[in-house]
């Protein structure tokens, strides 16, 4: 019996002090939570064991007593501090002008029924405003036929001409056309924006040889790039992003008379290769690192 | 012994923690703590019919563009659920880029590229696209808000899933080749004409998909929508499996991706939430 009434006393002074640090920590969010604590502490001692427990409503009656307004004070006070909090037209959840971004990502190819390019990059932008933005872009690419293109032999004794891209510099320049916000469920808000974004640069592509006995050779192709897509803004220095990307690849493709008495050699078969403009439509998301990682607003709130 | 004092235990320590808070922290509460996040919105969706109507194209197709005409009506249950259903009905179609550079080199196979290759009557014999899929569907709305375009123009939209059934009827996508037959549940390699062979009528499959409302105003909006609709097909009408022939034991499961621009009309008028 002894021993049972130990382990029980033992069992409340750990719940009471789990307690209190429940207490303490539901209590320490704010100075204001403090100062209110404090007036209702001095409140207490001028109204002694009796004085009225703090009405919460706002409606107090201030006609009572001295501890009763200090009270009343107090909590009007801190609805006042916290009811602070909203305004009327809230400012942009991010801004992005003078900040640097790097954004890796990952992406396919979406276009092509033969041959599948899985993309590997990173963005690097300067955003002069907040809308405006200049940056580099680097990608390197891995291939995989499809199933239709180890089809076209079986069913059409046909070997199709293609090439696979290697990698890719471009210079883009981005803007930030519209902009929104979407509540989730209606219990969060996450705010978000549309970004368009054009440039130019090389994608370097190799053929691959009907014959695989024949050599490969490369091309350095300018590519005019056009992009649609959109950061979603989860912290002051991180985005999520996605984008449709359009490379409008200048290629060079194998000489479909190519053969062992025919240009054989890569550099025959490039000089009479077959040109060509291709759209690799790309779909990638990534994230947006931003540096510096904070922002400060100009202007008053 | 030993169970009755850990009971005495575990009750003891967790007892704080169930006690309800004291008025003095509920004071300090945000007012806007458990509040929702959007107060006195036009409720867009809620109890409301949709009917969409508008043009698509599919995505993907190997030989054939479909250019399709969709329809779509669906009744929200609540903000974020709704069940529907679509129809998409293929209006014409327009040859891939790949199509045409495939049967010119199909004019006229010689020697012994024309035993293994058909010619381009016959390749084109072969060849079918979607011509209607129906679909039902459930659907979930669980991103809503508004966006300013130019800082200027300022829409209500909303982001959209959904799944379901899908019944896809198939047609021969262009003329016809005497030599090409309907295929057969199991073709013989002895029968020595079946290398080509063209898959119609109606297969069950699945569909899913999304995209976003464009709200104009509380009754009309725009829609784009993008979905996909899996259904077994052969849409060559050639040997798939390797076994030399061409029937029904080639179908495989075919993705047919497919976009639409709907106008989209909601009733009856739309409530406020509180």
């Amino acid at each position: 019996m002894k021993r049972r009434a130990v382990c029980l006393f033992v069992s409340i002074l750990i719940g009471g002090a789990g307690g209190t640090g429940a207490w303490a920590a539901g209590s320490k969010d704010k100075a204001e939570t403090k100062e209110a604590d404090a007036a209702g502490a001095s409140a207490d001692a001028a109204g002694g064991a009796e004085a009225p427990p703090p009405d919460t409503s706002g409606d107090l009656d201030l006609t009572d007593n001295k501890a009763s307004e200090d009270a009343a004070a107090t909590i009007k006070a801190s609805s006042t501090l916290t009811w602070q909090d909203i305004v009327v037209i809230p400012r942009k959840r991010f801004l992005k002008g003078g900040r640097f971004e790097f954004s890796p990502f990952a992406g396919t190819s979406i276009n092509d029924i033969l041959i599948q390019h899985y993309v590997f990059g990173l963005d690097l932008n300067f955003f002069i405003t907040d809308a405006f933005s200049i940056g580099l872009q680097g990608d390197y690419y891995v291939k995989q036929l499809t199933d239709r293109e180890s089809l076209i032999g079986l069913q059409y004794n046909r070997i199709p001409t293609l090439n696979r891209y290697l990698w890719s510099g471009l210079l883009n320049f981005g803007y930030v056309p519209a902009y929104g916000k979407f509540a989730l469920f209606n219990k969060s808000i996450v705010h978000w924006e549309i970004v368009v974004s054009g440039g130019v640069g090389i994608t370097q592509t190799e053929i691959i040889p009907r014959n695989i006995s024949f050599e490969a050779f490369k091309t350095n192709a300018i590519t005019p790039d056009v992009g649609i897509g959109s950061r979603f803004f989860l912290f002051d220095w991180l985005t999520v992003n996605y984008m449709f990307r359009d490379y409008i690849i200048l290629d060079k493709y194998e000489p479909l008379n190519r053969s062992a008495s025919m240009y054989a050699s890569a550099t025959e078969a490039k000089a009479h290769a077959d040109s060509k403009l291709v759209n690799n439509i790309m779909f990638y998301v990534g994230v947006g690192v931003f540096l510096p990682t904070s922002f400060q607003y100009k202007t008053p709130r | 012994m030993m169970k009755r004092i850990a009971l005495t235990f575990l009750l003891a320590s967790t007892a704080p923690f169930a006690l309800p808070s004291s008025p003095a922290h509920a004071e300090h509460k945000s007012p806007l703590a458990d509040a929702p996040a959007i107060r006195k919105r036009v409720e867009l969706r809620d109890k409301r019919f949709e009917i969409g109507i508008g043009a698509g194209s599919t995505l993907n197709e190997t030989f054939y563009h479909g250019v399709m005409l969709n329809g779509h009506l669906a009744f929200h249950i609540t903000d974020w659920l709704a069940i529907g259903g679509a129809g998409l009905f293929s209006a014409t179609a327009i040859a891939t880029g790949f199509h045409d550079e495939l049967t010119s080199t199909l004019k006229s196979p010689q020697g012994l590229d024309a035993a293994r290759a058909p010619n381009a009557a016959e390749a084109g014999a072969g060849m079918n696209k979607p011509s209607m899929i129906l679909a039902g569907q459930i659907e979930l709305t669980p991103f809503t808000g508004k966006f300013a375009l130019f800082g200027g123009l300022f829409a209500h939209y909303d982001f959209y899933l959904y799944g379901g059934p899908a019944f896809v009827t198939l047609a021969k996508a262009s003329g016809s080749d005497p030599s090409v037959p309907a295929c057969k549940d199991k073709a013989l390699a002895a029968d020595g004409i079946n290398n080509t062979c063209y898959t119609t009528g109606s297969t069950v499959g699945a569909t899913f998909g999304g995209g976003i409302h464009s709200y104009f105003n509380d009754w009309f909006g725009l829609t784009l929508d993008l979905r996909d609709v899996l259904a077994k097909d052969n849409p060559a009408g050639r040997d798939v499996n390797g076994d030399q022939v061409a029937d029904k034991r080639d179908l495989t499961w075919s993705a047919h991706w497919v976009v639409t621009v709907n106008a989209t009309l909601l009733f009856p008028k739309a409530d406020i939430s509180p």
